[in-house]
This record gives structure tokens, sequence and C-alpha cells, in this order.
């Protein structure tokens, strides 16, 4: 058997946890499934091409780094974009969000973010048509690795960013003050504000990291792909059932979660038909519901 | 002697228009504990909410060694000197023990937090053997003590306590009390809302009867058990318990 599907679902499974990170820290923390966070995605793509072209215009063509398809420029590209898609999060939550939450029903939360979305989404098309975008048209040659296997030099840096975004996003939620803070608020909202923990700071380090987070997922998947308005809404149902299967509030649950949703979907490509691609992730969602609705690391509401 | 804590006049509620509290006043003076007694329903809990800014006050006041802290939000009043154990759900259960502290601890400044969880895990050394263990395998009277031990971190002048009783058994009662006691004679003040009325007069200094939202009866604490007014306010059927 070829065993190809395995990397191939490894990389969109990583692609995948990380974008769920910030599905998992949304509704955990303010309580509600943000639906526009794959077109936080996309506009980190976007955004990230965006100054690409600006730093090309100004200092012209710059060599790519090794074996990679892109140069340092994508590299500060991708910082830019992480703190203007950070930002403009902050700015959802702002202008939309926090107004809603503040009336205290979280459905009216989630349909405005079902709007939002659709308004994120045709900005896009509106500014850059729904025509495919690549930060590279240059063409990689896949190296073999043993066992039938073969990967591209971005596909093993993507894997590298993803295990070193993950692992500090882990640190920073176990080890700093304002992880802690978090964990504690998504436990315990009232008890929070008991204890003195800033509730506005808190939703702003969320929107902030998620944010940033779905930008560096946007980016990574226009590097590996193609930058398209609805690549981020092709992300949305993997990325919730990677959230749901990993426990809500868990960040290695969502990692480990979108791995095997990865692979699951690569394995369907593989094994039954492309058509079935979606269906994988679909089905594992409606089967983690039936049977373990907390997720494999979640908790159950006491 | 200026009172630590002065409560004057305070009406709240959840709901504008359905007050709880209905004009209560308390006060507490420095090394003083102070216990608020009441049926079920009488506005207890929420007095000692509304003084830790959890419930909306709409008139009233509450002064904080003279300064007015009336409807500061929940989050600043650790900062002002005001610590709330609240009654349930008085941990974060998956948090560990330590971090439980930490999280309470950033109020604090920076170097001063790991010396100051040293203290705490001397004061409470149950809890410093599992300080690894998630808070929420704890027992419950050793979830109490850490919920004691997360207010106390930062120092406040005032702690407040609402049942630190509630569902613990006689034996983690007398030793939440006499934890209690002990923090006193170090020279905090303490606000003790209890239903176990003899527990807390047995380590009370004053005590409030609370009835429909205000306070009807004020006495010293171990004569307030035989006092036939709060006999007939509150106490009586409760005595044959």
């Amino acid at each position: 058997m070829n065993l190809q599907f395995i990397a191939d679902g490894l990389i969109s499974g990583s692609l995948i946890g990380l974008g769920a990170i910030g599905v998992t820290l949304t509704y955990s923390i303010l309580r509600f499934s943000n639906f526009a966070h794959g077109d936080l995605m996309a506009w980190g793509a976007y955004a990230a091409l965006t100054v690409l072209g600006a730093i090309s215009a100004l200092l012209g063509t710059v060599a790519p780094i090794g074996m990679l398809s892109f140069g340092w420029p994508l590299v500060v590209a991708a910082l830019v974009a992480m703190a203007l898609v950070g930002g403009m999060a902050l700015l959802l939550d702002w202008v939309l969000f926090a107004r809603l939450r503040a009336k205290g029903q979280s459905i009216i939360v989630v349909m405005a973010s079902f709007g939002a979305s659709m308004a994120l989404r045709s900005l896009l098309e509106f500014s850059f048509t729904s025509k495919p975008e690549y930060f590279s048209r240059a063409i990689q040659m896949a190296l073999p690795v043993g066992f039938g296997i073969r990967v591209t030099p971005d596909q093993v840096a993507m894997l590298l960013v993803t295990l070193v975004l993950v692992t500090s996003m882990h640190l920073f939620m176990s080890r700093s003050q304002t992880g802690r803070e978090m964990r504690a608020y998504s436990q315990n909202p009232a008890l929070a504000r008991v204890v003195g923990i800033d509730v506005a700071r808190i939703v702003r380090a969320t929107w902030l990291i998620g944010g940033a987070l779905a930008c560096a997922a946007g980016i990574m998947v226009g590097v590996l792909v193609q930058i398209r308005p609805l690549m981020g809404l092709d992300m949305l149902l993997p990325m919730f059932a990677a959230a749901i299967l990993g426990g809500i509030g868990s960040i290695p649950g969502a990692v480990l979660a979108g791995l095997i949703i990865g692979l699951s979907e690569a394995a369907a490509v593989q094994l039954i038909g492309a058509e079935w691609r979606a269906g994988a992730a679909f089905v594992i969602l409606m089967a983690v519901l039936l049977i373990r609705p907390a997720g494999l690391f979640g908790v159950s509401e006491r | 002697m200026t009172p630590i804590l002065d409560v004057r006049g305070l009406v709240a509620g959840y709901e504008p228009g359905l007050n709880i509290v209905r004009g209560a006043s308390i006060h507490a003076n420095e090394a003083e504990i102070v216990v608020v007694l009441g049926p079920n329903g009488a506005g207890k809990s929420s007095l000692i909410k509304a003084i830790a800014g959890l419930v909306p006050v709409s008139a009233g006041q509450v002064l904080l060694d003279g300064q007015d802290i009336t409807a500061t939000p929940a989050h600043l009043m650790v900062r002002k000197g005001l610590a709330f154990v609240p009654q349930t759900e008085n941990i974060f259960p998956l948090l560990t023990v330590e971090e439980n502290l930490r999280v309470a601890g950033g109020v604090l400044a920076r170097s001063e937090v790991s010396p100051r969880i040293d203290e705490m895990f001397s004061m409470f050394p149950d809890l410093a053997r599992q300080r690894r263990l998630a808070a929420g395998s704890l027992s419950g009277g050793q979830r109490q003590m850490l919920a004691v031990a997360r207010a106390l971190i930062v120092r406040p002048r005032v702690l407040m306590l609402d049942e630190p009783s509630a569902g613990l058994s006689p034996k983690f009662v007398e030793m939440v009390f006499a934890q209690l006691s002990q923090i006193r004679r170090a020279g905090l003040t303490i606000v003790l809302v209890e239903q176990n009325a003899k527990a807390a007069l047995a380590i009370g200094d004053r005590a409030y009867v609370l009835v429909e939202g205000r306070e009807a009866h004020e006495g010293v604490a171990r004569s307030l058990w035989d006092d036939p007014v709060v006999a007939e306010l509150y106490l009586g059927h409760r005595r044959a318990s």
C-alpha cells in the first residue's frame, strides 16, 4: 500500500490543528462558536500576500531560503500579517461581538459570526476576486523520505513551524500568568473576577492569539496549496471537528485531533475516493458527539 | 475606633427593582470575626456578594478603611484589600493547587508571588503535599483550605467567606474554623456568613442576624446564642438540630 497519505494527512492535519486552537480558545473563553474563524485564516493569507507585494515592490526579487519556495520577505510578511489579523479580530470583537455578548445570548453571537464570516469573505472576493493567488509560482520537487513517501521542503518547513507554534502556545498556556488566567477564566468566569483577573484583558488576549494563529495557518495553506477567498470556509468543518474531538478548551487535544482528522481525510482520499474527503471530518464529528461529547481531553460540564 | 469595613444602608439585587439586600448596615473592626446569620433567603449571601462587587448595588455605601469602594468592579476588589471566598465552586478544578495560588497571586508584584506561595504552603501543609495535583482531586475540606489560601495570598485587609462549612463533615468544619481563628489572631478582619450558627458563633466576636435583607439584631457572638430575641428571629428552630 502507498503510505503517501500519512505524510499528506500529517501536514494538512497540523494546519487543521493550528486553526482549531483558535476555535477551541474562543469557544472555551468567550463561550461561542466563531464561524468567522476560517475567514480570519483567509484574511491572514491575503494580508501576507499584500505585505509581500509591498516588500517586493520596494526591494525587488529576493532569493529563496535554501530549498524552500520563499525567501525572508514572506517571513516578515507573515509576522506583520499575524499582528494585523490579531488586531482585526480585536476590532471585530469591539465592533460586533462584545456588544452582543453583553446582552448575554450566545446564540445571537453565533449568528453574528455567520454574518461576519459572509461579510469578510465577500470583502476578500471584492478586493482580490476569486481567482487563486500564490506566494510563489516556483515548482518544488518532492523528495523521497523512505517507505515510498515523498515530501517537499516547504511541507517539512511548515510542519516545523507548526510544531514551534504549538509548543510555544502550550508553554504560554501552562507557564505564563496570562495563560493560567485564560485557563482559569474558561473554567469559572465568576471566580476569575473574584480572584482579580481582568476579564477584558483575557478577552483581548484570546482574540489576539486566535487571530494570529488563524493567520499563520492561512499563510501556511497559502504556501502549500493556494490562496482563495473560500480557503477558510473549506477549513471550517475540519477545524470545528478537531476542536470538538480534542475536547473544548484543550490545546493539545485540538492539535492531536487535527492530526487525526487530517490523516482520516487523506486516508479517505486514497482508500475510498477524493469526493469523500470532507465526509471524513463530518463522520468523525458526528461519532464524537454521539459517543464522547466531551472529546478526547475534554471534561464534562459539572 | 474606625471600622475597617463599614457597610451603610446597602441596597442591592440582581434585577432592577427586585432588591434582595434592603438597607443592610454592618461593620467589622480590625482583627475581628464578624458573623452574619439569618434564615434561608434573608439575603446573607447577596449582601456579602454585593460588598464584593458581584451583585449590583443601587443605594448605600461600602467603606474599606475609610475609602469608598461601593460598586468597584469585582476584579479590582482584591487590589483594594477585600478578598472573598464564594460558597461553592471556589477553586479552579483543572488548575493544579499551586496554579490556583499563582493565578490569584497575579495581583502581587512578580517577585513576591513565589515567597507568598511558600508562606501559604507552610500555613496549609496539607496543600503543600498536593501542590502539583489538580485542585479538583482535593477533598471538600482541602478545597476549602485552598480557597482560603487563595484569598489570603494577596494579603487582604478583610476576608469575607460565604458559608465555608457548607457540605463539610463536622471534622472538617472544626478544622476550617480553627484555621480562621488562627488567621484572625494574625490580625486579619473576617466577615463570615454562616448557616452553621453554633460553630460560627463559637469563633466569632460579634454577630448580626439578617432578616429580609437588613440586619435585625446585633450583639456579642457568644451571648447571641442565648439571646431570646435572636432565638425568636432565627436561632430557635435551629437549636434543636
